[in-house]
């Protein structure tokens, strides 16, 4: 019998707790027991299954779906764009940068359409430019006679593979079709390298650093310089920051109502293994190492179920975000750090009942009596502090300019606020059906009692409705008019710009300036565009202060985001080199002074646009001239414009900054109110009374009937060839598609969290209801303590939720509250009082049966 | 020395008038294969005495020492190797961790003690088949009858150098036949060097004891004489 | 015990000498009832007289020589006997029971102490069958059957000084709570006269 007693290790004389061999047993013994309760743990894998899978799609989303800077730049850094006539500036580029990859373009003529097809000749190996060609069939055009087209461009010439493209008598063989993998929508024809004898335009690609750049001085026309930036990647870090922190705040706890009911139903086995001499640790050791095998099981089938669901979604997702995805281009650190950080969540959900139980009396664990719930009032004290504190973060966050890591903190603070308020409710009820019949007063009383698994399940189940609501009331809030750019339904609003990006230049949109010659070609195809919708196109011009002068943009192409401001002095020549001119109109602005740093500018806040209240303008709005009273300066329907005035950009050298300033009459009138509308007018006595100069801004074209999205495809198409931007009515039925998703998703989880909980609950109070039983209770009363159970749970957890989703949501949008306003009241509703009579309904209806381990001691 | 010494223990749960006094100054010694039964009604604090002496809880005053040693100065992490190495444990009914085999069940303090898994094995088999059930050593605890599993428990009491076995109504949950097998085995073990103490309210299973100690309200109010040898018995008219 | 159906009981496996009946018999009962010769030889001899039993010879030979063999009147007296029930139907004489109800009625005297020292001596008394049932050989059915027997009596013994505890504490307790002495406790006339009745 003493044969063991020779090989302990004399290390261990000292207090040691067994290593190697000691934990290796506590691990078997763990396994085991998740191999005999997986059943129990079903829902708990499932369920962090769910949150892992989700956050694998969200992350591969958010990674994928911002638009890659790649569709311009391909793998250069920097791109520039010359005219036709640059070619000494393509050599000097070359001497500067060294490699550069040169792209030529020219363009076809669409038969019968004012459009043009932009035609590049370029190498589909090329060094820099190889990402923004995919060849989709066919194959690529060697020769001078050969040509490739996009999708969209065979339709408009009518051609397929094969076939033959002849344009001013030069015929080409369509020998492929191709794609920019980047930019889907990008519309153009390929030819091979040197075979645009007579370019356009030549866009280089090169690397080089944004000073190397800058410094460079081309001698001609270049249309555009630019240099990659880094804005898409940061909002996709952000985004994926966000969903990773929301799951793994889930994950952690659903884990943790699972494992406190695991914990409370192990009770007396680890009271047995405390007093076989297990330390605190190993106690500990086996509840963790149920957790680990809970949270690697789980995340690895979440992170399968995900990537498969990506695999199935990207198609999809390829036509909503118009370029193509690579499944399997992903970020794994990302998708690897949540299948780690879900395991270690589920690792310290597990420890902290772990810890708890090997705090806890041997003797009374040994017993199975579950350890006295403390005060509910301490935790609620620390609940009600986080809470503050989560709100703050999101008020401080700032709507108008986010900070990613206020809000992350703001919603875990305000998650563990809730969930620390838990018990204080669940304590709350309990006295509330302190006169309520037997059943229910019982179900009540045990989820008191048993305080620690139902507070985290509680927890779990307000977390998933928060997200739910709160998606469904922004959705509500994002639906509500004139809380965004918005339109009629039947309107188009054409910018003169190029760009989808708007130029800013202290705070107001900038209008490029465009030369008589110019402006009529626009005017012309957009007559066209209104002719083909069977409308008119009704001029908008803004008004510009003549003494402001002129801002010269470094724009880096299309769609670029490195950007450089030079301010160019009154005297305004027309595109020089290197950049976009544009002019900044006036606007209604609230200014003000700040001081930061020891230096003193100034801000301006609340911008609105203004549009100078032509004849025609105010024709098509119904309004008639005489009704505007002489010395208006401003007419609005906006009631929210006290305190602001016409501003104009001062700028330049030899003028100080900061606005010229004119303080308007303001009349009321029957104007539209979206918001990108143009329904803040300037009347031609305050142009004249404040010396305003009227610039040609863009076009209003409203239809006779609301737009069907083929005319919006077509009207988009034209602008993409005009130099011009269009903006439409953004729908609403998608947005109420989301809110309902979200609340049905967010329904069925805490539906899911609710079974897990309730039938862990269930299966404990076995004993209970064998005496119930025995006692001449019927099934009645075993399903009206289930049903209760449920109900409450839900109840407690719908009501945290929203009003939590609400509180945060208003901190977050404390500036303008008006969005709020709009309440998704059928989808509260149905979180709200649906959802507790879905959990009653169905604990009622499933716990007719008697269940199986009624007979038996769980652990026995 | 004695293998367990309980001197002047008392024991009080909560306070006020809610205080309720489990054990009252209990002096007990128990030498190395001696068994030593503690009887008394329920509410008597045996319970609250075995638990005492096998360090799961620590008393409001006095003192415990295991081989001399006192208990009282230990760390928690002290007592828990004590437990491993000198104490063995055998309860009325929840004895055996589910999800165990019989072997490893019995193996499992070794293994807390950092004996490598096989060396435990073997000793647990060892252990097993010394009380007649090797055959059972890979079934799980729910395959095993309750006189099995009682057996198994013993084992795993007794297995090492355990040298302190404490019983808390061993044989409650059987039926005489097993209980007398059960009880036999802890007195093999006692002979072999081990000190025992079960406490019991059953007099059939304290009779088994070298010295019954009769508690009453968490004092220990007398105890039997060595008994005289059993010849006594055989004298005519000894009986009726 | 009755020696005359023991007897019986060990000739209805077939016949037996005196002397061997002798040595069977303690055999059996674990030597715990010693049996003489002489009672033996008279037992069988009323046995023969009532025609249960049968010598095999003459009948005039006394001695550890002469056989005995049961009758089938022997063995249809025997069969009733196994299967009557004996008489539980009165309480036996039971001296423990009347001294722990003098010890009630007398003042001055801790009765729960009296119950202490009969239950030390029963204890005591059982671990000493204990002791013999422990070196017992496992095959010697019918002395571990006997000593089991004694061991349940005064398990029952124990037992109901254990009840008798568990009321007198509850009886203690109740005069703590209730300030009037309770009446002295004294049998019922029924009771008491059924007691009296010894056999």
């Amino acid at each position: 019998m003493s044969l063991a007693l020779e090989e302990r290790p004399s290390v261990l004389e000292s207090g040691g707790n067994g290593g190697g061999p000691a934990r290796r047993a506590i691990y078997l013994w763990a396994w085991r027991l998740f191999r005999r309760e997986w059943r129990q743990q079903v829902l708990v894998l499932a369920l962090v299954a769910l949150a892992v899978a989700a956050t694998v799609v969200g992350v591969a989303f958010g990674y994928n779906a911002a638009h890659s800077a790649d569709s311009t730049f391909g793998a250069a850094n920097s791109l520039m764009t010359f005219d036709g006539s640059g070619r000494a500036d393509v050599t000097a580029a070359r001497q500067a940068f060294g490699t550069i990859e040169e792209i030529a373009h020219t363009s076809i003529a669409i038969p019968g359409s004012l459009d043009k097809v932009d035609v590049r000749a370029q190498d589909p190996n090329g060094k820099f430019g190889h990402p923004m060609l995919r060849l989709v069939t066919g194959r690529y055009p060697t020769g001078a006679g050969e040509i490739a087209l996009t999708r969209a461009a065979a339709t408009s010439f009518n051609v397929q593979v094969g076939g033959r493209l002849v344009d001013n008598g030069h015929a080409r063989t369509v020998v492929g079709l191709v794609e920019n993998p980047f930019d889907l929508n990008d519309n153009f024809a390929l030819v091979a390298p040197g075979q645009i004898t007579s370019p356009t335009q030549v866009t280089i690609l090169f690397n080089a650093s944004p000073q190397k750049v800058m410094d460079f001085r081309p001698t001609g026309n270049a249309t555009g310089i630019g240099t990659r930036g880094a804005l898409n990647q940061t909002a996709a870090a952000a985004a994926i920051l966000a969903v990773e922190t929301i799951s793994l705040l889930f994950v952690g706890l659903v884990s943790a109502a699972g494992f406190a009911v695991m914990a409370q139903r192990r009770l007396r086995a680890l009271g047995m293994l405390g007093a076989l001499g297990a330390t605190d640790r190993h106690v500990r050791l086996a509840m963790v190492a149920n957790g680990v095998v809970a949270g690697v099981v789980g995340s690895v089938i979440g992170a399968v179920v995900g990537l498969m669901s990506w695999i199935v979604l990207a198609p999809q997702i390829e036509k909503l975000a118009k370029h193509r995805i690579d499944v399997f281009h992903l970020p794994w650190w990302a998708i690897g750090m949540a299948v780690a950080l879900a395991v270690l969540t589920a690792v310290a959900a597990a420890w902290w009942p772990a810890r708890s139980a090997a705090r806890a009396s041997i003797v009374t664990a040994l017993s199975g009596r579950p350890a006295p719930p403390k005060p509910a009032h301490r935790f609620a004290g620390a609940g009600g502090v986080m809470l503050l504190a989560g709100f703050a973060c999101l008020a401080f966050a700032d709507r108008t300019k986010p900070n990613a890591y206020l809000i992350i903190a703001g919603t875990v603070t305000t998650t563990f606020g809730m969930l620390f308020l838990g018990p204080l409710f669940i304590r709350a009820i309990a006295v509330v059906g302190r006169r309520a019949p037997i059943a229910l007063r019982l179900a009540l009383r045990d989820l008191a009692r048993y305080q620690a698994r139902s507070a985290a399940a509680l927890g779990a189940i307000s977390l998933a409705l928060a997200i739910a609501a709160t998606v469904a009331v922004s959705a509500a809030a994002l639906a509500a008019p004139r809380s965004t750019a918005n339109l009629p339904t039947n309107e188009i609003l054409v910018y003169l710009d190029n760009s989808n990006n708007a130029v800013f230049v202290e705070g107001a949109a900038g209008v490029p300036v465009r030369t008589a010659a110019q402006t009529q070609a626009v005017q012309t195809k957009v007559g066209a565009l209104a002719a083909t919708l069977h409308a008119v196109a009704i001029p908008l011009t803004q008004a510009v202060n003549p003494a402001s002068g002129t801002f010269s943009l470094d724009q880096s192409g299309p769609r670029g985001s490195g950007l450089s401001i030079r301010h160019k002095g009154p005297a305004s020549a027309s595109s020089s080199a290197g950049g976009i001119d544009v002019k900044v109109p006036v606007q209604l602005a609230r200014v003000t002074t700040i001081h930061r740093g020891g230096h003193t500018g100034i801000e301006l806040t609340g911008t609105v646009p203004l549009y100078i209240a032509t004849p025609a303008l105010l024709r098509h709005y119904g309004i008639n001239t005489t009704d505007i009273n002489a010395n208006t300066d401003i007419v609005t329907a906006r009631t929210d414009t006290k305190g602001l005035v016409v501003t104009a950009p001062r700028g330049g050298p030899a003028a100080p900054r900061g606005p010229y300033e004119w303080q308007p009459t303001i009349q009321l009138a029957k104007l539209p109110t979206y918001t990108s509308d143009p329904g803040t007018l300037l009347t031609t006595h305050a142009l004249r009374a404040f010396g305003l100069k009227p610039i040609s801004a863009g076009w209003l074209i409203q239809t006779p009937h609301p737009l069907t999205a083929s005319q919006i495809n077509t009207a988009q198409r034209a602008a993409s060839g005009a130099g011009i931007a269009i903006a439409t009515h953004r729908g609403e039925a998608s947005y109420a598609k989301l809110r309902n998703g979200a609340t049905a998703i967010g329904i069925l989880v805490a539906l899911g969290i609710l079974a897990m909980t309730v039938g862990l609950i269930r299966s404990e109070t076995a004993n209970d209801l064998r005496t119930l039983a025995a006692t001449g209770a019927t099934s009645t009363t075993r399903r009206t303590l289930t049903g209760a159970t449920a109900g409450a749970l839900a109840l407690l957890g719908a009501l945290l939720g929203t009003g939590g989703a609400y509180l945060a949501l208003i901190a977050w949008h404390r500036s303008d509250l008006h969005p709020l306003t709009h309440v998704p009241i059928a989808n509260l509703v149905v979180i709200i009082v649906g959802l507790p009579l879905i959990a009653v309904t169905a604990g009622w209806l499933l716990a007719g049966r008697e269940p199986s381990t009624i007979a038996h001691q769980p652990l026995d | 020395m004695s293998a367990l010494e309980l001197r002047g223990v008392s024991k009080v749960y909560g306070d006020g008038p809610t205080e309720v006094h489990a054990l009252r100054n209990v002096d007990l010694s128990v030498e190395a294969g001696m068994l030593v039964a503690v009887m008394g009604p329920s509410g008597s604090g045996k319970s609250t005495l075995l638990t005492i002496a096998g360090s799961l809880e620590v008393p409001t005053s006095g003192e415990v020492l295991v081989d001399g040693v006192p208990v009282a100065n230990m760390s928690r992490n002290d007592r828990a190797r004590l437990r491993r190495r000198s104490i063995g444990y055998v309860f009325q009914d929840f004895n055996l961790l589910a999800g165990l085999t019989s072997v490893e069940n019995v193996a499992l303090p070794l293994e807390l003690d950092g004996v490598t898994a096989k060396k435990a094995r073997v000793a647990g088999m060892h252990a097993l088949e010394e009380l007649g059930i090797g055959d059972r050593a890979s079934h799980f605890p729910d395959e095993l009858s309750g006189g099995e599993r009682q057996r198994v428990a013993i084992a795993r009491a007794v297995v090492g150098d355990r040298h302190l076995l404490l019983a808390d109504e061993p044989s409650g949950a059987l039926d005489s036949v097993n209980a007398e097998a059960v009880i036999r085995l802890v007195r093999a073990a006692c002979q072999r060097g081990v000190a025992g103490v079960i406490v019991t309210h059953d007099a059939q299973l304290a009779s088994w004891a070298d010295r019954v100690v009769f508690l009453r309200d968490g004092r220990i109010v007398d105890q039997t004489m060595p008994p005289p040898g059993p010849e006594s018995l055989l004298s005519p008219g000894a009986t009726s | 015990m009755s020696v005359r159906h023991a007897l019986l009981a060990l000739l209805s496996e077939g016949p037996k000498y005196g002397l061997q009946l002798r040595q069977e018999f303690e055999a059996r009962t674990g030597e715990v009832w010693p049996l003489n010769v002489g009672q033996v030889y008279t037992t069988l001899r009323r046995l023969e007289r009532d025609g249960l039993v049968e010598s095999d010879d003459d009948g005039t030979e006394e001695g550890p020589q002469r056989g005995f063999h049961i009758t089938p009147e022997g063995e249809a007296e025997l069969a009733t006997w196994l299967r009557t029930p004996p008489d539980m139907t009165s309480p036996p004489r039971d001296e423990l029971v009347i001294k722990v109800l003098v010890a009630l009625a007398l003042p001055g005297v801790d009765v729960r102490d009296v119950v202490q020292v009969h239950r030390r001596y029963v204890v005591e008394l059982m671990q000493q069958w204990t002791r013999l049932k422990e070196d017992a050989p496992e095959h010697d059915v019918g002395f571990l059957l006997v000593v089991d027997a004694e061991l349940f009596r005064l398990d029952s013994v124990i037992r109901w000084l254990d009840a008798a505890d568990g009321r007198l504490a509850r009886l203690a307790a109740d005069a703590k709570d209730a300030p009037e002495p309770a009446p002295a406790p004294s049998l019922s006339p029924r009771l008491r006269r059924r007691v009296g009745m010894r056999r």
